[in-house]
């Protein structure tokens, strides 16, 4: 069993139990159905970073250079009123994100500590600086994407991903097997090794481990899920633009790991769901909804020092 | 008796600015046997130590394993080699239980490092190292406790059941037995009698009845520099570390009597 803790046996199944069956009670067009999209997405994003900050221990600020990646590469590869093939692009985006998150990753992980947040920082403002000063993507505004790509196997299609319900279940099915795959991951023979090297790097080089390949195999890992949230990110509104990858993105998307129990995995989909969730509200009911948004973080984190996974672990662990 | 060298040091150096905490030391490790180390603090012991385990590299000098200079090479090929090092201050997986504790040391030798998808438990070969491991030590009915939960003298025995799960031919250890009570380190010294039979063992240790009791070779380190190297009773009656040891007492001892 994968889900070694109990608390991820009931919450998970509910989870995607009550998402499963949420847009056949509202309209296919509904806000809400796009809005739990974008959640669903997010969610996608945080898990990647979660993995990375909570059970590899590298806490990086510059997440979101790969979130805004995910969209810019559509827009560089893509022919612009061309439909492509879905599948394809998912796999040359992911393929190229890899690439980057190597090359950047042996640079990055030469360092560790502050200097490894300072550095994965500067990388991302330098892209987000690159996009947002060019020409060609639209500087600042950013690109639209005008055609949404095809998703047929062999010919086959049955995901329209211009339908929102369709490209809903779409990104809920993605958001299932990032899961599936995190916990596979870090249950294997590799995984030990992870945990290992984030509970004592320097005993584990001393057992023989070559800590720097483990770490990069992860942040490469991290990095591509990461992007691929990107993409469909871009995908849903149709454009990419420069906050994308703003570092208020990586560091949003930090709190909702924290805010969901930093490590815990599926803490990712809680923290990004009462995140978003909260802001909705405070929106709605305020014009000053940063300051109550805020203290409520504040008096979260306070209260619940491990996340909302945490916390409901301490009421259902036993 | 020649022959079986399976570490050597050649003028091994290390300085720290100005300060050399370890100077121009050559010495012969012999397998299947107990090479001691002593001297008092600042000596140079852990220094030594941790050149020859790869984690610190040399200011000057080299290190051979079996005839090859491997002192140039990265800290975690030196236990590929069969070099092995256990830690003065408890340095173990506190989270994990203690047969994962061995199962991360032994996985390394098996592959599927970097395979992702199929569990870790599934490995026969790596639990069943593991076990042996704890076995070796006489942790066996520890091996579902959390290493953060069990005594520290069965900590330290973990330590050493950790370096045994990596396979190694050469033991490294740095005072397996500080902090521990005499039983306790009465079990690790039956334990050491025992492991001399089949490894190479350098032993940095404070406790000077164990070391005389237990070792083959021994080496006096003063102030980084090698006083002698030869056996207990050699060393024993040796002036020069009388000096080194216990002339600072005897002195004590006249003054007093003055």
């Amino acid at each position: 069993m994968i889900f070694e803790k109990r608390t991820e046996r009931i919450l998970v199944p509910m989870f995607f139990m009550v998402a499963l069956f949420l847009p056949l009670f509202l309209e296919s067009n509904s806000f809400f159905v796009g809005k739990v999209t974008t959640i669903i997405i997010l969610s996608i994003f945080v898990m990647s970073l979660d993995f990375l900050v909570g059970r590899v221990g590298l806490i990086t600020l510059g997440h979101a250079l790969f979130y805004g990646l995910g969209g810019y590469l559509f827009v560089i590869l893509a022919p612009e009123y061309e439909a492509v093939n879905f599948w394809i692009y998912t796999f040359y985006i992911c393929g190229i994100s890899a690439l980057i998150a190597l090359i950047t990753g042996a640079v990055v992980l030469r360092t560790t500590g502050i200097y490894f947040i300072m550095i994965t920082l500067a990388i991302s403002q330098m892209m987000f600086y690159y996009f947002f000063d060019s020409l060609e993507f639209g500087g600042d505004d950013g690109v639209f994407i005008f055609m949404k790509p095809e998703t047929s196997i062999f010919g086959l299609s049955f995901l329209n991903l211009d339908d929102p319900q369709h490209f809903y279940y779409l990104t809920l099915f993605s958001l299932f097997n990032t899961l599936v795959f995190f916990k596979v991951v870090l249950r294997s023979r590799f995984g030990r090794i992870v945990e290992a090297t984030k509970q004592n790097p320097d005993r584990t080089e001393a057992l023989g481990y070559n800590i720097f390949i483990f770490r990069l195999a992860c942040y490469v890992i991290g990095s591509t899920l990461g992007a691929y949230a990107g993409f469909l990110f871009a995908l849903q509104y149709g454009f990419v633009n420069p906050s994308f990858l703003a570092w208020e993105m990586s560091g949003t998307a930090l709190v909702m790991s924290i805010l969901g129990g930093l490590g815990t995995i599926y803490g990712a989909i809680l923290g990004t769901f009462t995140y978003e969730g909260l802001q909705y509200l405070f929106e709605h009911l305020t014009e000053e909804w940063l300051l109550f948004m805020g203290s409520a973080i504040i008096l979260m984190v306070i209260v619940l020092r491990k996340g909302i996974a945490g916390y409901l672990e301490k009421l259902l662990e036993k | 008796m020649a022959n079986d060298i399976v570490l050597e040091t050649e003028a091994l150096s290390k300085h720290w600015g100005g300060i050399k905490a370890l100077n121009d030391i050559s010495l012969q490790f012999h397998d299947r046997q107990l090479h001691g180390v002593v001297g008092p603090n600042g000596a140079g012991k852990s220094t030594l130590l941790n050149m020859l385990c790869g984690s610190l590299k040399p200011t000057s000098g080299c290190i051979f394993h079996k005839g090859e200079r491997i002192d140039t090479l990265k800290p975690w090929k030196f236990v590929r080699r069969g070099i092995g090092r256990s830690f003065q201050k408890t340095n173990i997986y506190p989270e994990a239980t203690c047969i994962e504790n061995c199962a991360i040391s032994a996985q390394r030798r098996f592959g599927g490092n970097f395979n992702l998808f199929v569990s870790r438990h599934s490995n026969k070969l790596v639990r069943k190292a593991a076990e042996q491991a704890l076995a070796q030590v006489g942790l066996e009915s520890r091996s579902d406790t959390v290493a953060a939960e069990i005594s520290y003298g069965e900590q330290r025995q973990l330590e050493i059941a950790m370096v045994l799960a990596t396979d190694p031919c050469i033991l490294l250890l740095d005072e397996p037995m500080a902090g521990m009570g005499h039983e306790e380190s009465q079990r690790i010294i039956e334990l050491l009698k025992e492991l001399k039979q089949t490894y190479c063992i350098v032993l940095v240790e404070h406790d000077m009845d164990a070391i005389f009791e237990l070792s083959d070779q021994l080496t006096v380190l003063d102030n980084g520099r090698h006083l002698i190297t030869g056996t207990v009773d050699e060393v024993r009656n040796d002036p020069r570390v009388k000096e080194a040891y216990l002339g600072a007492e005897e002195d004590d001892a006249e003054e007093e009597a003055a």
